[in-house]
């Protein structure tokens, strides 16, 4: 975290709905530059919605979002690409191009984006590949031709590509055996703290929030409910937290249907 | 009295609903596709695709429908000795007709579906997402390379299809029925006219046109994993065809 503690993004009052069903409800959050911030929460508690709301991928309903002090919520479409060079996502299911390359894919934003000439761009892709421990003779290999787990690491370097300011990380270690969990956490701590990037993780695998969070917070009933340092959440004593970060099948966290009742 | 009209209302405000999505959908991805950068690999890709990989489906379908054109025409003219006219009627019937048509409805089957489903997967998997957050406009990146290799490519299809008709109906009257190959040549080529091949060229771009549109639609704005997007390819199949057999009256009423 940095000394002056400034905030890269603020989040207020967020509330966002899918037809009948609310699925943010409030989300007051703040981020600091330089942090690296793990949202956890159980499944379908909006935890991608609301990573894809400050992507502005998708709009809130109502709410402040501010990014670098601008409000991100009325930007235009140019305002909106420019935003998103200085920012790398990694996927959920990776979200590799199947058409392409592995290394195409990692030097994607370099050739289309920044019109880079392709022989540099490979030069490039290819040493981000090795930054997360992939051979030349991956790069040349389609997406389809890798297992998951190096799937999950093109995809990083793929976000690290540009060398980004921001990072986005959705559920990067889920469907992934523990031991390629753990080179994934380590290749994302490694990565956040090499560009000194300001990074947002979404994950409900608690042993991953608390290899890459600097701090936690947990969305819970549409709301944050707890945000903290990630060596106090085992003492917090917000009972929810506990009954999550323990995996207990009984406690307040009832069935989904009783999420949007949380004070 | 009440509830029928109410359904037939909410039918027909969800139709005007949709054309207008897909009226600013496309509008959107012409207006991308116009302004630089182009992404060329892309467009030169979706020429391959749907050109050169599309001529064995078109060439065999015109080949055979070329074919039995001849044997059909033969079996009616030669009820009252119009057997002379059958080079002519399988050259106007391609040219104008049936290579169009008959392009357009298989390059819906083989392209449209394909579109659909490749563009309905990203949406799902968020490689459209991902497009975005790699600073790529999808419409401009997916869309319009698409509708312009579809607008470009299905006239040389059709090109070649009338081509490859009118040869069929040619190996059919000269080794089946007996014609003489000279006499079957020249009455093909003095009935036949530049507008009958240049008005079949013009419905095939506008079903390039409607194949692409309606791949693109309806995988763009998939949703729900493998049954969104196998609905997605349906629709996309469907719809052009229909789009297609609607269009070719009005075009042919046109350009008649």
């Amino acid at each position: 975290m940095t000394k002056k503690m400034t905030s890269k993004f603020v989040l207020q009052d967020i509330y966002k709905r899918f037809g009948d069903k609310s699925v943010l409800e409030g989300v007051d959050l703040n981020v600091f530059t330089g942090e690296s911030l793990v949202i956890i929460g159980g499944s379908g508690t909006g935890k991608s919605v609301l990573l894809k709301c400050l992507l502005g991928l998708i709009p809130i309903d109502k709410g402040s979002l501010e990014m670098d002090g601008r409000e991100i919520t009325q930007e235009t479409s140019l305002q909106h690409e420019e935003r998103l060079q200085d920012i790398g996502v990694m996927f959920q299911g990776s979200a590799l191009f199947d058409s392409l390359k592995v290394w195409e894919n990692v030097a994607f934003r370099l050739i289309n984006a920044q019109h880079m000439d392709r022989k540099r761009a490979k030069e490039i892709a290819l040493q981000k590949l090795a930054a997360v421990g992939l051979t030349e003779k991956v790069g040349e290999l389609s997406p389809a031709e890798i297992s998951g787990g190096m799937q999950r690491r093109v995809a990083l370097a793929r976000a690290i590509a540009t060398q980004p300011h921001v990072l986005f990380f959705d559920e990067p270690t889920s469907g992934l055996d523990p031991i390629f969990s753990s080179v994934i956490n380590e290749l994302i701590r490694n990565c956040v703290k090499e560009l000194g990037a300001t990074a947002i993780t979404i994950t409900h695998d608690m042993s991953s929030a608390r290899r890459i969070g600097d701090r936690i917070a947990m969305l819970y009933g549409g709301k944050i409910i707890w945000c903290g340092k990630a060596e106090d959440i085992d003492n917090c004593d917000n009972p929810y937290v506990q009954q999550f970060i323990h995996g207990q099948a009984k406690g307040p966290i009832q069935l989904e249907t009783d999420a949007r009742h949380v004070a | 009295m009440v509830w029928v009209l109410s359904s037939i209302g909410r039918v027909f405000i969800e139709f005007l609903a949709s054309t207008g999505r897909l009226i600013l959908f496309l509008a959107n991805s012409l207006v991308q596709g116009l302004q630089p950068p182009y992404y060329f690999r892309q467009m030169l890709r979706q020429f391959w695709e749907i050109g050169y990989l599309s001529l064995p489906v078109v060439g065999l379908t015109a080949f055979f429908t070329g074919m039995v054109l001849a044997l059909q025409s033969y079996t009616g003219f030669s009820r009252f000795n119009a057997e002379g006219a059958i080079a002519s009627v399988v050259a106007l019937s391609m040219t104008r007709e049936l290579g169009p048509v008959l392009a357009g409805l298989m390059i819906s089957g083989r392209i449209g579906g394909a579109m659909a489903a490749e563009i309905g997967t990203m949406r799902v998997t968020e490689q459209l997402d991902a497009l975005i957050t790699l600073s790529t406009n999808p419409q401009k990146y997916l869309i319009a390379p698409r509708l312009l290799a579809g607008v470009t490519m299905l006239p040389l299809l059709v090109l070649v299809a009338d081509v490859i008709g009118i040869f069929g109906g040619y190996i059919v009257s000269i080794y089946r029925l007996d014609f003489n190959p000279a006499i079957y040549m020249k009455q093909t080529f003095d009935f036949i006219q530049m507008g009958d091949v240049t008005s079949g060229l013009i419905k095939a771009a506008v079903f390039g046109f409607i194949i692409t549109s309606m791949g693109c639609y309806h995988g763009f704005n998939s949703k729900g994993g493998a049954q969104g997007v196998g609905k997605a390819t349906t629709y996309a199949v469907v719809s052009s065809s229909i789009l297609i057999l609607v269009a070719n009256y009005f075009l042919t009423a046109l350009l008649f």
